[in-house]
């Protein structure tokens, strides 16, 4: 098992390698020069050319790439084009507002959607199961950010419940929470859309099994049967959607950060291609994907534990 | 079981305690405003019937003073902050000599100050800042020589490693050489031919090579770009690049920290020389999305936001109950330039031929009035001397109002009867965009094939100092008419072959001299009026077409008062001073 862990993580050292020359090389396609777009279409050529030089942009490519790549091996995320401050002081202090996010909605989308899934499962083909259907539908179509706006409109302006826009003190739990629940139901809800749905389709083959019918016919509970024997059996896909959702909620943050104007990675993000921060943008990129390759191992593993047949 | 009892009044204690704190009195400093009416002898144009309007002395009884009472803010009371919601994703340089976009020019401004400033609200007006008065110059050895008499007691923002200490001459000085360096500020080559002196502690003496009127030396040491004054010893003690984030100066409001991607906290500086703010501090938020930015003021989240420079968005935000939309300046002028070395537009009458082609009236309604408004020449007349009114130009006969049959006309007699086409960059940004897009439906209908591709907005300044579009819109603030011309018009500023290549798009080299004696002239009459006959000769050659200026727009809760009237502020924000107020 932990020979299997350590091998997983040392294949992602090539894959985060490929994302981050990836990234260098694209965010140096993109037009646009960061001296300028720090300095703005007032300044004197000299002052840009002056800044360009301080910002390290006029060496060669292959200088600033293994510069950049001799920094992140040494785990050092480097200096902000554009602050001057480390990045990863600032790294530090917005990733627990995004971490805060994605596993409150990964909670909101596993606590409604399962049971829900099951629920329409267990209820099939009557006006439940069709109104759960429209509803989830529903939810896969809308863009987080609208959904986010929506919300705001609703919980924040009309009756004042909650914070429309920031993160909140982290040291004060209480009005963090607060800025917590909007952009958390924002994406919660949605992936809750997509959990229930497929614990539906899930739960539908596993119920038509023969051993299903074998215990109902031992006289086991109708609970049990649905919990203890065909929840189970079921869990695998549903994990992988959820481990699926998981990674995709790391982009869906973005824009929810941005509407909420929450603090987080998706927001420097955001800022960083606004500011043309290369190396901001290339350290961000490479933590996304650490990220990915972090839950999809931790996906894989929780298959073992579901489904005692996979063995790493 | 025990425990549990605990367990339990330890919650009930908390939820309690909390639910007080929450009760505890909302913290504002008390403001108690008082009309008092008084008799005033006010000039008032009495109308007699059959009579030439006369103005005549009356006595009338007018509300004229407002007597505000501001009592200290009362112990135990949160802090007022006013909370601001500007549209960007973060800051760039708060290095006052570096903040050249509008979200650090917003922020400088509340944390120094020039010799002179900008009144505030009206960028129009000049008076002194950290001078004691505004000097008059004096010829001495064919330099013309400033001496500015420094305000006592001024005092710097105290800093982890510099306390607070009085600013002095040598301040001043290090603060103009810094704005001089072209390694330590971005307008050094405004500072060229400038040298300042220390005569003592609180006298400066700043001689220029070649004399400038005041309209154009006082921008230099007023509270814009440049002309902000740092503190010495605190820039040297923390270095430039801490500098960029933690800015220290005179100004009402200091740097307490700042969160990068998402805020800069200000506290007010107790002692500011005018006296402590009103405000406890701002909260300046970086939040680029719109959307955001207006539900966080509805939901009452923040206090003053940058808002859309679109009519509608002005009618919609105006209906709202307690919000108030301000539409101010200085405004952006956008104006067409020509590229008079490519054909056809070398030829004069196909400039013409467009500019009669192009109709003001119908770029103006993409962006609404008043949030836009026409402009007649390209240095804007209703902010800055130098510019030619409406009045102006059609006495001229250079108004060049929409008249497409003489258009089609004109383009017949250069040779193009059935019109050409065109290809244009433009970047993505709304104010832009539109534009383009009209004029390419615009001059399409004098048989004008205007291509428009879409690029992101630094590619279409990129691309356009490389001399890529024939036609090139611009939309910009320059504090004065000199910069304007200069940068735009005079062949030095010629994108890529001129000596300092900049924005003169048009290559237009006809104005040098006008441009140039105007510089020097220190009568400011004659100087106007070379600043004229330079724009006259302008629409004359119909090197540029001027459409349009657009205008600042911000919200804010009814209960903040900026403290002054908003005309126009350079910083293109509302302008936050020690009188700023918010009003519970």
């Amino acid at each position: 098992m932990l020979r299997y862990i350590v091998t997983r993580i040392a294949l992602s050292i090539p894959i985060l390698l490929a994302v981050f020359t990836l990234v260098f090389i694209v965010v140096r396609i993109i037009p646009g020069d960061p001296a300028e777009a720090a300095l703005g279409d007032y300044a004197s050529k000299q002052a840009v050319e002056a800044l360009r030089e301080r910002m390290g942009l006029n060496d060669p490519l292959i200088v600033q790439y293994l510069r950049f790549l001799g920094d992140l091996l040494r785990g050092d995320l480097g200096i902000s084009m554009i602050s001057g401050k480390p990045i990863s002081e600032q790294v530090a202090h917005v990733l627990p507002y995004t971490l805060q996010l994605t596993f409150a909605s990964i909670l909101i989308g596993t606590l409604f959607g399962i049971p829900l899934g099951v629920f329409t499962a267990t209820r099939r083909n009557t006006f439940i199961d069709y109104l759960g259907r429209i509803i989830s539908l529903a939810g896969l179509s809308v863009p987080a950010f609208y959904f986010g706006i929506l919300l705001i409109l609703f919980f924040a302006i009309k009756i004042d419940l909650f914070p429309a826009v920031g993160g909140g003190d982290l040291k004060k739990p209480v009005e963090n929470l607060k800025h917590l629940v909007l952009p958390a139901l924002t994406l919660g809800l949605i992936m809750t859309t997509s959990v229930t749905r497929l614990t539906r389709s899930a739960m539908l083959n596993v119920l038509s099994e023969d051993y299903v019918r074998t215990a109902r016919a031992k006289g086991l509970r109708e609970r049990a049967v649905i919990i203890k024997h065909a929840l189970r059996s079921a869990m695998v896909p549903i994990i992988s959607i959820i481990g699926l959702w998981a990674a995709s909620l790391i982009g869906d943050s973005v824009m929810t950060e941005v509407v909420f104007s929450r603090p987080g990675l998706g927001k420097m993000l955001v800022g960083a291609i606004m500011q043309r921060d290369y190396a901001a943008l290339q350290s961000i990129m490479v933590i996304y994907a650490a990220f990915v390759v972090l839950i999809n191992l931790v996906t894989d593993l929780i298959y073992g534990l579901v489904d005692p047949r996979i063995s790493h | 079981m025990n425990g549990k009892r605990i367990l339990w009044l330890m919650v009930t204690m908390l939820i309690l305690g909390s639910l007080i704190a929450g009760c505890g009195p909302a913290a504002t400093p008390v403001v108690v405003e008082k009309e008092k009416v008084v008799e005033k002898p006010v000039v008032q144009t009495v109308v007699v019937e059959k009579e030439v309007p006369v103005e005549k002395e009356v006595v009338k009884t007018v509300v004229v003073e407002k007597e505000v009472v501001v009592t200290a803010t009362p112990e135990r009371k949160e802090p007022v902050i006013l909370r601001l919601g500007q549209n960007a994703a973060d800051l760039h340089s708060l290095d006052p000599h570096f903040a050249t976009t509008t979200q650090d020019r917003s922020l400088v401004d509340m944390v120094f100050n020039g010799l002179v400033r900008y009144k505030p609200g009206d960028g129009s007006v000049i008076e002194p800042d950290l001078a004691e008065e505004l000097p008059e110059p004096e010829m001495v050895d064919g330099k013309q020589v400033w001496i500015f008499r420094l305000r006592r007691g001024v005092m710097c923002h105290p800093t982890d490693t510099t306390p607070s200490y009085e600013l002095t001459a040598e301040d001043v000085v290090y603060s103009l050489q810094k704005s001089a360096n072209p390694e330590r500020s971005a307008y050094a080559g405004e500072y060229t031919g400038m040298t300042v002196e220390a005569l003592d502690d609180y006298t400066v003496k700043i001689t220029l090579d070649k004399p400038l009127s005041p309209v154009l030396f006082f921008p230099k040491v007023a509270n814009y770009s440049g002309g902000f004054i740092v503190c010495k010893k605190a820039i040297e003690a923390m270095g430039d690049d801490a500098f960029k984030t933690h800015p220290v100066g005179t100004g009402p409001f200091m740097v307490q920290s700042y969160s990068p991607g998402e805020k800069v906290m200000l506290v007010a500086n107790d002692a500011y020389f005018r006296g402590r703010p009103l405000l406890d501090g701002v909260e300046f938020r970086y939040m680029p999305d719109i959307s955001s930015r207006e539900a966080g003021l509805l939901a009452g989240e923040l206090d003053v936001i940058n808002g859309l420079t679109d009519e509608v968005w002005v009618d919609k935000m105006s209906k709202e109950e307690g919000i108030r939309v301000d539409v101010f300046g200085v405004g952006e002028v956008a104006t067409v330039h020509f590229n008079t070395t490519v054909e056809p537009l070398d030829d004069p009458k196909v400039r013409k031929a467009i500019a009669y082609a192009l109709d003001r009236d119908e770029f103006l309604a993409l962006f609404g009035e008043p949030v836009a408004e026409n402009v007649y020449s390209p240095v804007p007349a209703k902010f800055l001397p130098g510019g030619l009114t409406r009045a102006e130009v059609e006495k001229l006969g250079l108004a060049y109002d929409v008249d497409r049959e003489k258009a089609k006309q004109m383009l017949a007699e250069a040779g193009y009867p059935n019109g050409f086409s065109l290809e244009v960059v433009t970047s993505e940004m709304t104010g832009y965009r539109r534009i383009y897009e009209s004029m390419q439906a615009q001059l399409a209908e004098v048989g004008i094939d205007l291509k428009v591709n879409v690029v992101d907005h630094s590619t279409m300044h990129k691309l356009i100092r490389e001399d890529v579009n024939p036609i090139v819109v611009y939309i910009a603030w320059r504090p004065n008419a000199d910069v304007y011309l200069t940068r735009f018009f005079h062949s030095d500023s010629i994108v890529v072959t001129g000596a300092k290549p900049d924005t003169n798009f048009s290559h237009y080299d006809q104005i040098d001299d006008l441009i140039e004696a105007a510089r020097v002239e220190t009568d400011p009459d004659k100087q106007v009026d070379l600043w004229k006959q330079a724009q006259i000769k302008i629409l004359e050659d119909m090197v540029a077409y001027p459409l349009q200026y657009h205008q600042q727009v911000y919200a804010r809760s009814e209960a903040v008062d900026y403290g002054h009237e908003l005309i126009s502020v350079l910083a293109l924000y509302p302008g936050i001073t020690e009188n700023t107020r918010i009003v519970k």
